[in-house]
């Protein structure tokens, strides 16, 4: 259905733009990959290549985040703990005990 | 042509008459810098030739406004409000586009310095003093803060490095021969 | 024999060789090729980057670090000049990077450019810039350096001019230069010193002459130096100005490599300045001045171009403040991350600017999330790096370094204004993304949005990954000079991330009110001062040109002719002659007692003398 949606769409930008009067097609030269034309008013087409890459790109900076969280949260969270000085002990610093 | 200056010279000297020195000095003119022509006039002192001045230099005389004669050789150049080119329309289509200037405008006493690359005078947000308030008020605050940052400083309180043996005494070329006052680290 | 050192050598000699071929090949008197640009210089920057490699693995592997000074260049009577190049770590692990960005972004640069009549010009610039970087990074003596130094700065300047008709490009390429020879200025000085006072301008043998000289003065001439090139606050206003330029030339010289000169000078010559404390605070106040005030700026800006180099410019004064806290290393390290991320924002910016017909204002953009889906990923990745998010390349180094800030003994205010400028990294990125890739487009109705094409999606993939794998990389690979402190309370190991999220979260509390209608504000003086980049352009650009032309025009033109003419001609002869002419007219006047008075005057004197 939301492919149908989308035929229609692009259909309809078609034929505006052809209303519209000859197009101007902007030809460019500089390498390869498919040939979108200017939408008026419409989204571009996209194509699924670029999607697919724009998502694979995002997961794997995200598998990377998450992964290396979960295998190595040091790296954030400190290596090594801080000794909490005031949860030691007299006894352990060998204070003697205050006179009374 | 240095001799023949050099005789002109001689011969205005020991003639002392006025004209050939005049001459000469014309000549000497002449040669390096813009000709009587191209140099500004005598101030205008009478409305006509004040009237004279502004037509010469394309202006109306209500415009026309001469710079102070004061001796500083000005003559009869226009005194024209000090604006950048920056400042004017980017949009009219003016003769010249890059310098934003028409052809035959009276040119600014110190038009090189009000060309687009330079000094720009278009009005700001913000009036000048204000500004320069602001941005000296806030460079001063910084100054003052870094003067008492370095004053408290911030660091991790730690003790100082602590060894065995009496903070290595011996190791350190202590004589073996005394005993060490002892090395304490804490107070209690 | 010494196969390690050959292979070194032979490999630098050989990049040096790849680079300038392209640049003989454009000496021929037969027309370039169209394709020159892609089929000569790319191509050439690829192969360098691939030879570089070799090297990178041989210090990976061995540790090998190698110093070629053999060759006399030029010698006077006391004084000798050599070619000498360094390969130790630093130059070791920077060409492959700035080989690596410079290949994306000459692959970026011809689709972008590509319309250029010039662009075989363009290209050879780039590359003439290329290789004045790489002699300026492998340079061990300060004459090579020098060369390396005037030859980016003049690449600077002819390609922020590129477009040379317009005259707001030709006013930032001015600027760009004369702010650069001020920093230069500092630079010679500080050769001048060193060449007096150390007798060599081999890097190491200036370490081990000036052993016990008083270095301050020096130092303040290339922490100026560094200052100029580096955009550091009071000469920072060209680096926002520059980017008047085409976006290649942003993203390659003023982000990635040419701005990072100045502290890379510091960086190499950091043995001198390790032990003089002056110069360590200077350079720790200026840097966190300058992360602070560019970050302010960068708030309000709506140029998307403008904000990626205020923040560019925010990251060297962070990378300032690392020198400052005596961690060269650091800020190497920070050098290497910020090139990946920082060359890829430009090239999204670029792409985004080409898409929606040359339009810059972020406020005119939006929705690109699902116009250019690869674009805006990568100007997230970007972003989020630059904020500091874990893992990603910003991280190894920020975090480092504020790490570093919070367990030294350093000026506390210098320490709030870094921390503050860090939160203001994450608010600037977040406005960037929300105005670029949320919300619904606000462009023109038809825009050429097409990132399809080879050229723009594998720079900015090659980019992408660097930066989200690179910090990781370089970190474990690079042996740290100093020890890093590894145990510190949780509140200061996490402080880098909190102030990164509280800027966050503010940004997205900020952009939730865009959503809302409120009574139109008056402008705050906050808002003024940040938008209109401190006032400081403003103040400066208009006070001093105006001063110093000024009263250049009255010495030459008035001044000149009334001392001459006047005041010591004809006006000076009677203004001495006229008192004493008035003197000897009043004494002539005729009156007895004035007669009287000189005649008893005389008498005296006369009997004065006969007694005497």
């Amino acid at each position: 259905m939301t492919f149908l949606g989308r035929v229609v769409g692009i259909l309809r930008a078609g034929t505006q733009l052809q209303r519209r009067g000859p197009l101007k097609t902007v030809t460019r030269k500089a390498g390869g990959g498919p040939h979108i034309e200017p939408q008026y008013r419409q989204y571009p087409q996209l194509t699924k290549n670029q999607k697919f890459q724009a998502e694979f790109i995002s997961s794997a900076m995200w598998f990377w985040i998450l992964w290396h969280c979960w295998h190595d949260p040091d790296a954030v969270m400190g290596h090594f703990p801080w000794p909490d000085a005031s949860a030691w002990t007299d006894e352990e610093l060998g204070i003697p005990a205050d006179e009374e | 042509m240095a001799a023949v200056g050099f005789r002109n010279w001689a011969r205005a000297l020991s003639k002392g008459k006025g004209p050939a020195f005049s001459a000469l000095l014309s000549q000497v003119r002449a040669a390096s810098g813009p000709s009587k022509a191209m140099l500004p006039g005598p101030y205008p002192k009478t409305p006509e030739e004040r009237a004279a001045a502004a037509k010469k230099y394309n202006m109306t005389v209500d415009e026309y406004e001469p710079m102070p004669d004061n001796g500083e050789g000005y003559g009869d150049y226009p005194k024209l409000p000090d604006r950048s080119q920056h400042e004017r329309d980017p949009w009219y289509s003016w003769d010249h586009p890059d310098l934003r200037r028409n052809w035959g405008e009276p040119i600014h006493w110190d038009f090189d310095m009000y060309i687009r690359n330079r000094v720009d005078t278009s009005p700001s947000p913000v009036d000048w003093n204000t500004m320069c308030k602001r941005l000296f008020g806030f460079i001063g605050f910084m100054m003052l803060m870094f003067y008492f940052g370095e004053k408290f400083p911030s660091y991790q309180p730690v003790a100082p490095k602590q060894y065995p043996y009496k903070d290595l005494y011996l190791e350190r070329g202590g004589d073996p021969g005394k005993q060490p006052e002892e090395v304490k680290h804490f107070e209690i | 024999m010494h196969t390690t050192t050959l292979a070194m050598n032979t490999s630098l000699l050989m990049i040096f060789a790849l680079l300038i071929f392209p640049l003989l090949t454009s000496l021929s008197p037969t027309p370039l090729h169209k394709t020159w640009a892609v089929t000569h210089v790319k191509t050439a920057v690829k192969m360098a980057f691939l030879v570089s490699l070799l090297p990178l693995f041989i210090f990976l592997n061995e540790g090998a670090e190698t110093i070629i000074s053999t060759w006399h260049w030029m010698n006077t009577l006391v004084f000798d000049i050599n070619l000498s190049f360094k390969f130790d770590h630093y130059s070791i692990i920077f060409t492959p990077i700035a080989l690596y960005v410079t290949w994306s972004i000459l692959e970026f640069a011809f689709w972008y450019m590509h319309a250029d009549p010039n662009i075989n010009r363009f290209f050879k610039y780039l590359l003439l810039f290329l290789i004045a970087m790489i002699t300026l990074v492998t340079a061990n003596n300060m004459f090579q350096l020098f060369i390396g130094w005037e030859g980016v700065g003049i690449m600077s300047f002819l390609l922020i001019g590129w477009w040379y008709g317009r005259a707001d490009a030709n006013t930032a390429a001015l600027q760009a230069v004369i702010y650069n020879r001020v920093g230069d200025i500092g630079l010679i000085l500080s050769m001048a010193w060193f060449m007096m006072n150390t007798n060599s301008w081999e890097i190491h043998q200036m370490f081990i002459n000036s052993q016990n000289l008083d270095l301050t003065l020096p130092l303040m001439g290339l922490i100026l130096a560094a200052t100029g090139k580096s955009a550091q606050f009071g000469l920072h206003p060209w680096l926002p100005s520059a980017m008047e330029g085409p976006t290649p030339v942003s993203a390659l010289l003023h982000s990635s490599t040419m701005v990072v000169a100045g502290i890379f000078l510091l960086i190499r010559l950091h043995p001198l300045m390790e032990n003089n404390q002056m110069a360590l605070t200077t350079c720790l106040c200026l840097g966190a001045l300058t992360t602070l005030f560019t970050a302010t700026c960068a708030l309000t800006q709506n140029d998307i171009k403008k904000i990626v180099a205020f923040s560019t410019s925010s990251q060297l004064g962070l990378m300032m403040v690392t020198i400052g806290l005596n961690q060269p290393q650091l800020a190497f390290l920070h050098i290497c991350t910020h090139a990946f991320f920082k060359a890829m924002l430009f090239l999204c910016s670029g792409s985004i600017i080409h898409s929606l017909n040359n339009e810059q204002d972020i406020r005119k953009m939006g929705g690109m999330h699902n116009l250019a889906p690869l674009t805006s990923s990568c100007l997230t990745i970007g972003s989020l790096a630059l904020t500091g998010t874990p893992f990603l390349a910003g991280f190894f180094s920020k975090d480092a370094i504020i790490e570093a800030m919070n367990t030294s003994h350093l000026n506390a205010w210098a320490l709030v204004l870094t921390l503050l400028a860090t939160s203001f990294t994450a608010v600037y990125s977040l406005r960037v993304v929300f105005f670029v890739s949320m919300g619904f487009p606000r462009f023109n109705t038809s825009s050429p949005i097409n990132e399809n094409n080879p050229l723009i999606i594998n720079p900015l993939k090659r980019l992408a990954w660097g930066s989200i794998i690179a910090g990781l990389l370089i970190t474990l690979n690079l042996l740290p000079s100093k020890t890093p402190i590894m145990t510190m309370p949780p509140l200061l190991k996490l402080s880098a991330l909190l102030v990164s999220i509280l800027g966050l979260l503010l940004a997205l509390e900020l952009a939730s009110l865009t959503s809302k209608t409120f009574k139109a504000l008056p402008n705050l003086p906050l808002h003024s001062f940040s938008n209109m980049l401190g006032f400081y352009p403003s103040i400066i650009h208009r006070l001093t040109p105006k001063l110093n032309l000024i009263l250049g025009q009255k010495i030459a033109t008035q001044m000149v002719d009334q001392t001459w003419f006047e005041k010591i001609g004809p006006k000076g002869v009677s203004s001495i002659n006229l008192p004493m002419i008035i003197t000897t007219n009043d004494v002539q006047k005729g009156m007895i007692k004035t007669y009287l008075t000189l005649f008893f005057l005389t008498l005296i004197m006369a009997l004065f003398i006969s007694i005497i």
